[in-house]
This record gives structure tokens, sequence and C-alpha cells, in this order.
């Protein structure tokens, strides 16, 4: 039974997943998305190109229907492009079947989404474990990682919580702890402060911020301008295509008194 | 792994208490019926075995058989005869007499009982235990003098004298058509169990005596059946050929022309007839197992759906389909498998405390019990497999899209 379970962690590797082949983390050639409803075939992405170099701090913005979460589905390995190719760290991941495409997930991309959806009735510590069982580490390392991992989010005393007993801050910091369990070169965060409050929200991107410093390549995907303004680099999205891609000067972090200014701020650009 | 799987199996399991054991019960009765039956077979079975060894199993009836029609005088035995196969098989008989029951009234005071009597050879306690507590038994100078002694049990002292130590009293009977008085001179007690009671059936207002067999058997005697006992088990169905044959022979007969008894083939007929009634019932007990089995893929469905969006984290954090699969059965497997433990229980309990109300010692298998929860996790996994595959191969953007 165990020779059955625990095979692939005795099983060599793939290189796709060994070895780090690019400096450019992902690279988007002629990516199309097509969603056939049968009736009609809807466009979902069209013809994207687009590189994000490792090291990265990205917003993808965009009004809803844009293709922004196509696409958020589409680099985090869920979804698979119609046509064109998607290089993952130097490997095409567009053919992948859906095992090997989990593979990837497993070690190459860490998630954050905006419900969190941390698995319940389980403590903060066996989900930030989750990533690296399904890696096949063993126990020991496992949860000495989750402890070091829940410590530097700063949920070190949180470790036994259960989901339920943390506020969304609190859950959303164990999932960005459970996004960093393998050690993955890129960070996908979808709408990560959608469900919080602002102080909430501006603490989770300055722990962004930081892990971006510390050499992760982050993806945020959003349409708040305010949490976009953390970044480096501003890519927005409209019907599927790219509407403009530009560097942006990172906002300086600040403290809690800064949210008023910002809501104001997004009043001024939407119009 | 196994470990992760089993642990998280646990925790959804004990996260909805009062459904799990719902959906456990189906399989809880059918391992328990199963269990329980089989249970009861194989006390039955014990408790034969233990009547025909309490009766001895090496004892062996041999009589012209009832289907033979032209039954003729020399079909009978004779004391001569039975010297005669006394001296040929001597080494494996260990003992022989003319298996002679007679009944009669005996009289004591007022007192009148109806006595059964057994006619036996002083050397009948060597092949049958008897459990003396007063006096002596019959021996060899009663058997060849003839004399009008009798060994009886305390019920029977009892009935007759209203005291069980009645060795030396004496009581007056009639044996064919002659009236004599007896003296007892030994005073056994005789222990059944309440299920060799009612086969055997309970001797509690009559009486019953051994006397010796020359005073119910006459050297010109017509005698029908002669009673042995055989040395040796293994060796007793080619003895009994032996001496099938070798009376054929001294009648002129053939060997199928008479039948030969043995407490070992009968003990056998009842073993193979409780082996298999027990295997048909429990067979029938088992299709309650599918109606369970089917009980816990309908929940197993029902928790994969409600579990979608877990299963989308999962996928979305490196779960494979396998992954996935593997910890559905598991818990499927996990679900069936406590079912089995807890019907094992229950019918283990219920035998036992039958058993414990009739006074008999139960019998469950420990084979019976491993193969009781190997099957109802066999059951867990075969009716998971559809659930387990079906939350395997959920697509991970709509399962995390699920509320």
């Amino acid at each position: 039974m165990k020779s059955i379970l625990g095979g692939l962690g005795r099983k060599k590797l793939p290189d796709y997943i060994t070895d780090n082949i690019s400096e450019d983390l992902i690279r988007l050639e002629d990516l199309v998305k097509v969603y056939d409803t049968g009736a009609l075939k809807v466009l979902g992405l069209k013809r994207i190109n687009l590189t994000i170099h490792r090291g990265e701090f990205v917003a993808i913005m965009g009004q809803s229907g844009s293709g922004k979460s196509t696409l958020m589905n589409i680099l985090g390995c869920l979804d698979r492009p119609s046509m064109g190719h998607y290089y993952l760290d130097g490997v095409d991941v567009a053919a992948m079947d859906s095992d090997e495409l989990s593979l990837i997930r497993n070690r190459k991309i860490g998630f954050v989404f905006q419900s969190f959806n941390l698995i319940s009735r389980t403590s903060a510590l066996k989900n930030v474990e989750l990533p690296m069982t399904y890696a096949r580490k063993n126990k020991k390392l496992r949860e000495e990682r989750a402890r070091q991992l829940l410590a530097r989010v700063g949920l070190g005393k949180r470790a036994e919580h259960m989901p339920n007993e943390l506020s969304g801050g609190q859950r959303q910091r164990v999932a960005i702890a459970r996004a960093l369990a393998n050690e993955p070169p890129l960070l996908l965060a979808d709408e990560p402060t959608g469900n919080l409050d602002t102080a909430a929200s501006v603490e989770i991107m300055e722990l962004f911020s930081q892990l971006h410093k510390e050499g992760t390549t982050v993806v945020v995907v959003t349409h708040e301008e305010e949490i976009a303004a953390f970044t480096e680099r501003i890519i927005r999205f409209r019907d599927g295509e790219v509407l403009s891609d530009s560097p942006n000067v990172p906002r300086e972090p600040r403290g809690r008194d800064s949210a008023p200014d910002a809501e104001e701020g997004i009043e001024l650009r939407d119009t | 792994m196994l470990i992760e799987n089993m642990l998280m199996a646990f925790s959804s399991i004990r996260a909805n208490k009062m459904r799990s054991f719902l959906t456990m019960l189906g399989i809880i009765i059918g391992i328990g019926s199963v269990i329980s039956i089989v249970s009861v077979g194989d006390t039955m079975k014990g408790l034969f075995e233990e009547l025909y060894r309490n009766i001895g199993i090496t004892q062996a009836y041999i009589a012209i058989g009832y289907w033979v029609d032209d039954w003729r005088e020399s079909d009978y035995f004779s004391l001569e005869e039975m010297e005669r196969i006394k001296e040929i098989f001597g080494d494996e008989i260990t003992y022989i007499d003319t298996d002679a029951q007679t009944s009669a009234d005996a009289y004591c005071a007022r007192t009148t009982v109806q006595f059964n009597y057994t006619g036996i050879d002083y050397n009948y306690q060597e092949v049958q235990p008897i459990n003396l507590i007063y006096g002596r038994f019959l021996n060899e100078g009663d058997v060849l003098g003839r004399r009008k002694n009798v060994v009886m049990d305390t019920v029977s002292a009892m009935n007759l004298f209203g005291v069980e130590n009645a060795v030396g009293k004496t009581f007056r009977t009639t044996i064919y058509g002659t009236t004599d008085d007896y003296t007892v001179v030994g005073i056994y007690r005789k222990e059944m169990n309440p299920f060799q009671a009612m086969m055997m059936g309970a001797n509690t207002e009559g009486g019953e005596a051994f006397l010796p067999y020359t005073i119910l058997s006459w050297p010109n005697d017509f005698i029908y059946d002669l009673r042995f006992f055989c040395r040796d088990e293994e060796t007793m169905d080619e003895l009994c050929a032996n001496i099938k044959s070798y009376v054929a022979r001294s009648k002129d007969r053939q060997p199928e022309d008479f039948q030969m008894v043995t407490a070992k083939e009968q003990m056998g007929q009842w073993n193979s007839m409780l082996g298999g009634l027990s295997m048909a019932v429990g067979g029938i007990a088992a299709i309650s197992l599918l109606v369970g089995g089917i009980g816990i893929m309908n929940i197993m469905l029902v928790s994969v759906t409600e579990r979608t969006r877990e299963i989308g984290i999962r996928k979305s954090l490196g779960a494979k389909t396998r992954d996935i699969m593997v910890q559905f059965l598991t818990e499927s497997a996990i679900l069936s498998a406590c079912g089995g433990i807890l019907g094992i229980l229950l019918g283990g309990g219920l035998v036992t405390a039958g058993g414990m109300l009739m006074g008999v010692q139960t019998v469950i298998r420990p084979e019976v019990v491993v193969l009781a929860v190997g099957f109802s996790a066999v059951v867990g996994v075969f009716f998971g497999l559809y659930p387990a595959s079906k939350a395997a191969k959920k697509d991970p953007i709509e399962a995390l899209r699920y509320e």
C-alpha cells in the first residue's frame, strides 16, 4: 500500500521541476483562450504576448469580463490555453496533462485567493503543511517548515488555531504561508484583499512587498487601483487584450491612516 | 501519506457523527448478523462434537440392514458370536456389548419409579467416563455371576429412595417377566450442560440404571445389534469395514447387507449439515452488507458534493487525481471498516450474551472476524470507487468556484 501511495516520493522528479531554466519566469506567446458554450464561441483571451521576469512585482488589472480571471487561471496552471504557448520557468505547460499540471502547481506556484480557501476543521499548521504533504515531504520537515512560515507571517502563536478562529487578515496570512510552503518561484494572488478591510489589506500588501524584496516573483490580479499601487508594474486588460503595460513606482508602505487617501485616489482614477 | 489520509478520514467522520453512524448502520447490522450466524453455527458444531465425545466418538453399532427383505434367524447375533468378535478384533476393540436396554417399574417402599436399564460389561467405565461418587462400579464378578447389582445416578436415587447416597439399598423390579430384588452398589453424578440435557433428555422424574448385560442377554437370545468402542478414532473406519465383512462372511451375506452406525460418522453429518446451514443463512445476511455498501456510496456522493470546494483547494495546491481518489477511498474504507468492527462487537456481544444465558461456551473464530472486517473494508473501497473517482475528476476551476 505504502509503495503505491508513496511511490512518487522516491521517483525522480522530471527535469522541468528540478531545473530553473529561464530568467523569464512567465512567457506567453500568442496565447488564445476560447470558451465554447455550444451555441457560440467566446474569445476569453486574444493572442496575448507577455513576459514576466523572475523577481518582478506585477499587478494585472481589469474590469470583470476583461479576461484577467481567465489569464489568472491559465497562469496558475488551473486551465489550459486553447492556442499558443505558455512557458513557465522555461517549460511549455500548454500541452501538459492534469497530473503534470498538479505537479507544476505544487512546486512552481503558490496561490493566494480572495476567499482565503483554507480547509476548514484543519489547523493553520496543517493547512500550511498541505502542499508539502502533496510533495511527499516527511512529517518532521513539514511541521518544522510550516511553523517557520507561520512565524514569518506573524502567526507563530496561532499555529494550532482552526481557520474559523482567525480573523480575515490572519486567514489570508495563513494562506500566504501555505503558498510559500514549497518555495515556489511564482506567487499568484487573485484579489487577495477583496474580502478584507482596509487595514488588513494594507498589511497583506506590505507582506507581498516584503516577499518581493526577498526575491519572490509576485503577480497580483486585482481591480483596485490602491492595491495595484503597491506593485512595480501594472498590466491592464480589457476585452481579452492587453490595454497597457507600464512600470509603476510602488507606493511606500504607510501607516493605517493612509486608507481614506487611497479611496479618494481610486475615485479619481476611475472617472 | 496513508496516515495523513487516515487522520483526515477520521476527522471527517467525526465531524458528522450522526450521519457517519447511520451510514455505518447497514454495515454494522450486516457484519453483526453474519458474525452471529456463523458463530451460532460454530457453537452448535462444538456442542455436537462435545456431545459425541461424551457418548464416545468411537462408539459403533452393527446390525442387519433394515433394507434387507429376507431376514433369517442367523442374521441375529448370539453371545457366542460376540465373544468370537471380541477375540478376533480384541486388540482394536476396547469394549463390546449387546446394546441391551429395557424399562420397568422399580418399587421401594411406597415409591414407584419407571426405570430404564442398560446392560453393560464391567469395563464400560474405561470407555465411558462415569463420575462415581458413592460405592463402586459393576465388576467382573457381577457380570459373570449375573448378580442383581445396579449402578444409578443421583437423580434416579433421589427419585426412588429420597437420598443421593443409596448404596446398599434394594428395590424390586420385574425384568423379562422375572421379579427380583436388586441392590444398589454405586451412585454416580451426571454432568450435562443445558444443550446436552436438551439433546439427550434430562432425567428428572424417572430412573436410569446400569446392570450387568448378562441379566438382559442370555446365551440363546437373538440379539439384534452389537455395540462396540474402537481403540483409535483415526483407524476406526477401516476397523468397522473389517468387522462388517467378517460378520457378513460368517452369516453368508454381503457386507452391504449390514448397517454400521458410528458416532464419528453421525457427528460428521451434523457438522456438514450445520456448516452448510450457517453458510447459507450467513450468505443471505451478507446481502445486507451490499445494502450497507450502497448506503456508503450514497453518503460519499453527498460528501463529495459538499466538499467540492475543498477538492478544488487541494487540487490547486498540487493534489493529483490519485491523491484525491485515495483520500476519498480511504474515507469510505474506514467508514465501512469501523462499521465492520462495531458489527463484530454487536454480533459477538449478542452471541456471548445468548451463550451465557443458555450456559453454553460460544465459539467466535478469529478468522471469521478478520474476514468480516476485511470484507467490510472491501465493500467500502468498492462502493467508494465511484464517488472517489467523481471527486478526483472534478475540474479545479469549477470546484474552486463552488459555493
